[in-house]
């Protein structure tokens, strides 16, 4: 018997809402009558509102442009899916895509080709985290990955000359850093339950060479030979053995933990890699400058991948299903995930103004961009390390109840409350029995 | 002697206390006047050494009618580009919650004090079954009627619109308010009921001229509940507005947790704005507050 979801309730309640309020006899809104819908979350806010000004003056069209925090920015958006809210282009991150295609909320872009020839100039893992069952849903907004970073200064200072590029080098180096008093927890992992830590998770696993599903969508995490216990293995070891990493790890986001090491407390820090950005910024930094990203650190049996995360914009079903709003939403779309004008011009003006990544490659030989970044960061590293990130192998329709069971096992384990195979056993058993349920 | 230790240990325990609560408050405005890099200092400055109002200033800034690629706040980390370029959207915000909070406030009253009095002072089938079925609304999480509170709000094209959250917060304070206020009206004697409508008043002028004056503290508390409730919601503002134009104060404070670069030492200067009306109010109704959450509590 299928089992009723949070997304069931919200349509439960939604159909008996509208059953009352259809008594009113109040006619919605004709849909072609309106502005194009976009609503996006609350990032880059000035940056969107500039480029929308300039859409709208060279093409005459009108743009409603909302927004939300993106901590509520999911739920926001469910909502206004099941009570039939305006919506015609939005931003979307990769995690909700399965949910948000099968639900029917999103269309498909495969036969606009307009969009679709952007695809030749994107880096292959963010054109796979916009496809689902074979099907391209947008077009990239911003695209990043997971960066390894660490402060030049406190490791001269401990007598070493070159980052690590092994997990065991981290380890290894970690304890000279701590035995010369310079820190006392060396690395800085965040492994708080928050939406980052599927991110963290990946790329550690992707480094050790493993897997948490394979390319069937069968749970392979708690294979000891593809899987990711060499991955747990190393987190656990690093709190409670070689004590590099705190134990308060488990409580640590990503945002309180680029806060910690821009405090200037750790040697190394796994965080995504726009942060750099910050982590130079003397205003925002007490290590500004001393920050260099190396590439991620691999495991005995890996390399040095990491994972990629892609936000895009998205067309929504209601839009495709009408010919003249597809059209100009498709437009909005090209304006600002393709060429504007004949250039990539607001993946430059976001990563100009805020950092952002961008997945369209010639950005990397932008004249402009070079000298921008060079002033906080290595483009080189930039381009060679993204070039070894991969997509997220657990995105799935099931992927928000899995991610809570699986990031309590991590932390269940980092704790000592559980071993690491039975962590990773009772991750892969609920990612089963969800697959199957699904 | 004996007094003396007693007063000294009351004293230490008192500033022990005051210090405890007072710490997050003081290190709230002390951050909000420090440079981002500043607030992360071992050990914490909690007197700034390099105090800025860039914070304020950014929030207090005149809003851009039309943002363009020239009049866009660029984030430059050489010129504090980690202000939030929403960050004016602040005082509107402010102002957005003032207006939904006093008007919730005032309708509130409208229609609980008359309902309170009389389910309290007139006796009629049903008047206990009424009470306490208007208590069993709250019992439904609000989460469960974001769904259906959508749907009525888009029918009624109120979507991003002040008058949705002035209606919804209304469904939510009204049945806690005539509760509060119910137990307050019973607690005074019916015989001044009685005697006033001897005298000649109406049910109204009875309310009005004798209830009232003598059910402040209860108002009051009922003035509290509803203004905080209202200024601080969060879920339904969340789901009913999307633009500055109706934004609430939290919405928007949430917002500066979103973008690329986000600052703790902004984000405390929103919150030293954003506490003060609740503060102030809290300030000007001291007297009332604990004698009126209690009255109507006991009954005798």
């Amino acid at each position: 018997m299928k089992q009723f979801d949070r997304r069931d309730f919200l349509k439960s309640s939604a159909a008996a809402a509208l059953a009352g309020s259809s008594s009113f006899g109040v006619l919605s809104r004709a849909l072609a009558a309106d502005p194009i819908n976009f609503f996006a979350w609350s990032a880059g806010v000035d940056q969107v509102k500039s480029h929308i000004s300039a859409f709208e003056a060279k093409t005459g069209l009108k743009v409603a442009y909302a927004n939300a925090p993106w901590a509520q920015y999911r739920d926001t958006l469910v909502t206004k899916f099941v009570g039939g809210a305006p919506l015609d282009v939005l931003w979307v991150s990769d995690s909700w895509l399965p949910e948000w295609a099968e639900a029917g909320w999103l269309a498909p872009i495969d036969g606009y080709r307009e969009l679709t020839k952007y695809n030749a100039e994107v880096d292959d893992f963010s054109t796979k985290s916009m496809t689902y069952k074979g099907k391209q849903y947008g077009l990239t907004y911003y695209t990043d990955y997971m960066g390894f970073f660490y402060d030049e200064q406190m490791l001269k200072k401990a007598g070493i000359s070159a980052p690590p590029k092994t997990w065991d080098e981290v380890v290894q180096q970690s304890l000279k850093i701590k035995k010369a008093g310079l820190s006392e927890y060396p690395m800085m992992l965040s492994m708080a339950r928050e939406t980052w830590l599927i991110e963290f998770i990946s790329a550690m696993v992707f480094s050790h060479g493993g897997r948490l599903v394979d390319d069937t969508g069968v749970a392979v995490m708690d294979d000891r030979r593809k899987g990711a216990r060499e991955a747990l293995t190393w987190v656990v070891d690093a709190v409670n053995k070689h004590k590099i990493v705190s134990p308060a790890c488990v409580e640590i986001g990503e945002l309180n933990g680029l806060k910690a090491f821009s405090s200037g407390q750790h040697a190394f820090a796994m965080l995504g890699r726009y942060r750099v950005r910050t982590l130079n910024d003397p205003k925002q930094s007490q290590i500004a400058g001393r920050v260099k990203q190396g590439l991620m650190p691999a495991g005995p049996n890996g390399s040095h991948a990491t994972v990629g995360w892609n936000r895009f914009y998205g067309l929504t079903a209601s839009a495709a299903k009408n010919k003249a709003k597809a059209a100009d939403a498709v437009k909005f779309i090209e304006w600002f995930g393709g060429k504007a004008d004949g250039k990539y011009a607001f993946q430059k003006l976001m990563f100009m103004d805020v950092g952002a990544g961008f997945a369209v490659k010639p950005l990397f030989k932008d004249p402009e961009i070079i000298k921008t970044y060079s002033q906080y960061s290595d483009i080189k590293m930039y381009e060679r390390q993204q070039a070894l990130a991969r997509k997220k192998d657990v995105v799935s329709p099931w992927f928000g109840e899995w991610d809570e069971v699986n990031g309590t096992a991590w932390q269940a384990a980092i704790l000592g409350k559980s071993s690491v195979n039975d962590a990773l056993k009772r991750s892969a058993d609920t990612w089963n029995k969800l697959r199957r349920r699904s | 002697m004996k007094g003396l230790g007693r007063n000294v240990l009351l004293f230490t325990a008192s500033a022990l206390f005051l210090v405890y609560v007072l710490a997050p408050v003081a290190w709230l405005v002390s951050s909000s006047v420090q440079q981002e890099a500043e607030i992360t200092s071992r050990p914490p400055h909690w007197i700034p050494r390099q105090p800025t109002l860039e914070n304020f200033e950014a929030i207090f800034q005149a809003k851009e009618k039309k943002v363009t690629y020239e009049t866009r706040r660029a984030g430059d980390p050489a010129t504090g580009g980690y202000i939030p370029s929403t960050a004016r959207d602040l005082v509107p915000s402010m102002w957005n919650s003032l207006i939904v909070a006093v008007s919730v406030v005032v309708l509130n009253l409208l229609v609980a004090v008359p309902a309170a009095y009389a389910m309290a002072k007139i006796r009629y089938i049903g008047r206990s079954t009424s009470i306490y079925f208007m208590l069993t609304t709250r019992v439904i999480p609000d989460i469960a009627l974001v769904v259906p509170f959508f749907l009525f709000i888009r029918t009624f094209g109120l979507l991003d619109h002040l008058g949705s959250l002035v209606i919804t917060y209304l469904a939510i304070t009204i049945p806690f308010s005539v509760f509060i206020l119910v137990g307050y009206f019973e607690s005074l004697p019916d015989e001044l009921d009685k005697a006033a409508r001897v005298d000649g008043c109406s049910r109204l002028q009875t309310l009005l001229r004798v209830y009232v004056p003598l059910a402040m503290p209860s108002l009051v508390a009922v003035v509290l509940f509803t203004f905080l409730t209202s200024w601080n919601e969060f879920l339904l503002a969340l789901m009913f507005t999307q633009t500055p134009a109706s934004q609430t104060m939290p919405i928007v404070v949430a917002s500066f947790a979103s973008d690329f670069t986000i600052s703790f030492s902004f984000i405390n200067a929103a919150g030293v704005l954003a506490v003060v009306p609740p503060v102030l109010m809290a300030v000007v109704f001291e007297r009332y507050i604990v004698s009126g959450l209690t009255a109507g509590a006991v009954k005798g």
